[in-house]
């Protein structure tokens, strides 16, 4: 079964999230949920999603630095890394680029965007 | 003894020697040609009175007659010897003694005619006159008489002698007059030459006591007047010169005072780096002392940041450096530093040093912090909440549209009105929701822009590449309001170095305004080379801007059209950040505009970037600023 791992401090940005990951939990894809970096981490160990959404402003531990941890991790699955942020500065693209992330979002997304996106990572058909 | 004395002394000296000897040799010559002279008469007529009184005597041979007779002449002063010889050569009588020299036997012999006088030298007794005189001509033979000529020289040289001691006696005392007389005349030169010594030392009130009608009491009197003429001007220069000094101290101590109390650091340098003067905020800035600083390289204080913008400064006239440096108590500072030249030295000379400014920023830098802080926390605090609205909006309408509204089936109007006016209002929540995240991206991209925030990129760009690219992202726009776009592309446009992603939204802004102004028509977009740049213009068919609006659509948040009636569909920035983009890149922007018929944006990028190697290789007071950030 495909997982899907949602990182976020902000309970409603989750909720968001897993709202319109719905479809997809239709289809049998869990939908994993972190509120910070590292239960984040010990999830990847354990469940080894296939997708991670990963917000980059988080307390105790920004986003570039799990990404960093876990595209460092050299024993485990390798998961899709989508950064999610709101601040839209130059510099957090190249650094989001830099710590390994595999696709940066600005938020507010587009939820038809993001749904393609995630179907043509996981090869999912929604229709 | 004055010195003008010694010297005509050794002079005259000189001429009298040569003149005292001429004199001597002179008259020795003349005394000795007359003693000669005098000799041999005084001989010849002893020779003849002994020859004619001797001639009986002779032929009775009476030898011992003939000998008393020549004793008797022998007492006659300069007589030395007298001899009598008979015809055959043999001595008769003589007055020789003890014995006849040998030499005699030369002349005893000869037999003139008549009277003869010769030199013979005898030796051990010196040089004689022989006079020779015939007794009855030879026939009873000869008289010699021998007249000493050593006495005729010790004549002379005693009558020398005389002749230069009275000389001399003359000329010493004519020296000791003239040494009187030259003292009486060098005594006043003397004095006027120490009075002029003192004047030269200055001392203008010592006096000099020559009273004389002569030329030295004429010079006296002149060069009194001239002293007293000396110290008046002396004196109004010392005044001048002191003014002057009192002058410059004031100047000094006003430059000194406004040096100290700045309340930037200030710090000078050589042309080899080595600190000549730091004023006290300096010192306060790096908590050490004054002392700490003077003579020290600046390298070896503030370290190579430094010294590089020092050594740069006071190679270079033209231009300022700047640098950050860390101050004491972890402050920062911003040093700026300039070369000091001066006007008369030439340009391509190294100045006199340089000249470093240095300003505590430590609180400009943290507002500058804070500013950033404050756009990413404004951002992040906006964006989050917007993007829960507009995902929810999307989500309900989903919902809604999935599996409310087809399973309401009932006939109720009301119930059928309010899902038509639910579906209207999501639409407006959601495209409001566009609205103002495109309003916090212009925000935020203006803020960014104003303060110096944007990392621009350089790369080599088409331009037909960057318009082909607008274009695609605003083709959704062209189709939904059914537009036509014409291109008008010249596809030998040369590459820019600039921003990609910076140009096309410049083009997608402007795209986007010509259509939304649009209702019918079409839009063109043109773009050329022109001499030394590149004009892109995009004209539309539609509203216009009127003249009083035109001066004013690049400013922020202003937009065509009487926003109190007409609803606003933009953020009002979009022309703002484009004119900040274009400017950027040294380029223009600017619109042409009928009410009515439509408006044409155009602007221009410079090419210099890429074909004016020079202009790159010289930087700029921004550039190097930059460079030290």
């Amino acid at each position: 079964m495909k997982k899907i791992l949602i990182v976020d401090d902000d309970p409603i940005i989750r909720n968001l999230l897993e709202q319109i990951l719905e479809p997809f939990a239709e289809k049998d894809i869990e939908i994993l949920i972190a509120e910070n970096g590292l239960v984040a981490l010990d999830i990847i160990k354990e469940k080894q999603p296939e997708l991670i959404f990963l917000d980059v402003m988080m307390p105790k531990m920004n986003g570039f630095e799990v990404c960093q941890k876990i595209k460092n991790n050299p024993t485990d699955k390798i998961p899709y890394i989508i950064m999610l942020t709101a601040k839209g500065q130059e510099t957090d693209k190249e650094k989001a680029k830099a710590s390994g992330a595999d696709c940066y979002i600005t938020k507010p997304f587009n939820i038809n965007d993001l749904l393609n996106k995630v179907s043509e990572i996981l090869q999912v058909n929604l229709n | 003894m004055s010195k003008l004395f010694k010297k005509t002394l050794i002079m005259i000296v000189i001429l009298f020697m040569i003149i005292a000897f001429t004199i001597a040799i002179s008259t020795g010559w003349n005394l000795y040609n007359d003693l000669l002279q005098e000799y041999k008469s005084k001989g010849t007529a002893i020779a003849k009175s002994i020859a004619s009184s001797s001639i009986e005597t002779l032929l009775n041979r009476d030898a011992s007659t003939i000998q008393a007779m020549i004793d008797r002449f022998l007492e006659i002063s300069g007589v030395s010897y007298i001899f009598v010889v008979d015809a055959n050569g043999e001595i008769i009588s003589h007055t020789f003694v003890p014995t006849i020299p040998e030499e005699i036997s030369k002349i005893k012999n000869d037999k003139p005619k008549d009277t003869y006088v010769k030199e013979i030298v005898f030796e051990n007794m010196g040089i004689f006159i022989d006079i020779t005189s015939p007794i009855l001509e030879g026939i009873a033979g000869y008289v010699h008489v021998g007249m000493d000529k050593s006495n005729i020289i010790a004549q002379i040289k005693s009558a020398m002698l005389r002749q230069l001691l009275l000389i001399s006696l003359i000329f010493i005392f004519s020296i000791i007059i003239a040494y009187m007389l030259v003292n009486k005349v060098s005594q006043p030169l003397n004095a006027l030459t120490d009075y002029a010594k003192k004047l030269t030392l200055h001392d203008f009130s010592s006096p000099v006591d020559i009273k004389s009608d002569d030329e030295i009491g004429l010079l006296a009197n002149t060069m009194k007047s001239m002293a007293t003429d000396l110290h008046e001007v002396f004196d109004r220069y010392e005044q001048a010169i002191n003014d002057a000094i009192v002058e410059l101290q004031n100047t000094l101590a006003y430059l000194t005072a406004v040096i100290d109390n700045m309340a930037d650091g200030l710090l000078v340098t050589d042309t080899d780096g080595v600190i000549t003067h730091v004023n006290p905020a300096l010192s306060h800035m790096f908590n050490m002392r004054e002392s700490d600083f003077i003579g020290r390289d600046c390298r070896s204080i503030f370290g190579d940041k430094f010294a590089e913008i020092v050594e740069k400064s006071i190679t270079n006239s033209e231009e300022i450096f700047t640098t950050e440096i860390e101050l004491a108590h972890k402050r920062i500072g911003k040093a700026v530093a300039t070369g000091i030249h001066k006007d008369t030295i030439q340009s391509d000379e190294k100045g006199i040093g340089a000249v470093i400014l240095i300003r505590d920023i430590t609180s400009e830098k943290e507002v500058d912090r804070m500013k950033t802080d404050f756009i990413s926390t404004v951002s992040h605090e906006l964006r989050t909440p917007l993007t829960a609205v507009k995902g929810f909006t999307e989500i309900i309408k989903k919902r809604l549209e999935d599996d409310i509204f087809p399973n309401v089936t009932t006939d109720n109007k009301r119930v059928l009105k309010s899902i038509l006016r639910i579906r209207d209002n999501i639409n407006i929540i959601l495209s409001e929701g566009e609205r103002l995240t495109a309003l916090i991206n212009d925000v935020l991209d203006i803020s960014k822009l104003e303060a110096g925030r944007i990392d621009w990129k350089l790369e080599n760009v088409r331009p037909a590449d960057a318009i082909e690219q607008a274009i695609i992202a605003t083709s959704a726009l062209f189709e939904q309001k059914k537009l036509p776009l014409i291109k008008d592309i010249d596809e030998n446009l040369p590459e820019i170095i600039c921003d990609k992603d910076r140009i096309i939204q410049v083009i997608i802004n402007l795209l986007s305004n010509a259509v939304k102004f649009t209702d019918s028509g079409s839009v063109t977009c043109r773009a050329q080379k022109l001499e030394d740049s590149i004009l892109v213009s995009i004209s539309d068919t539609g509203t216009g801007i009127s003249e009083t609006e035109k001066d004013h659509v690049f400013e922020k948040f202003r937009q065509a059209g009487d926003t109190l009636t007409d609803k606003p569909t933009g953020t009002g920035l979009g022309l703002s950040i484009c004119r900040q983009i274009i400017e950027h890149y040294g380029g223009t922007i600017w619109v042409e505009s009928e009410l009515g018929k439509g408006s044409t944006f155009y602007f221009t990028l410079p090419l210099k970037n890429i074909n004016d190697v020079s202009d790159i290789s010289k930087i700029t007071y921004n550039n190097i600023e930059k460079e030290y950030k």
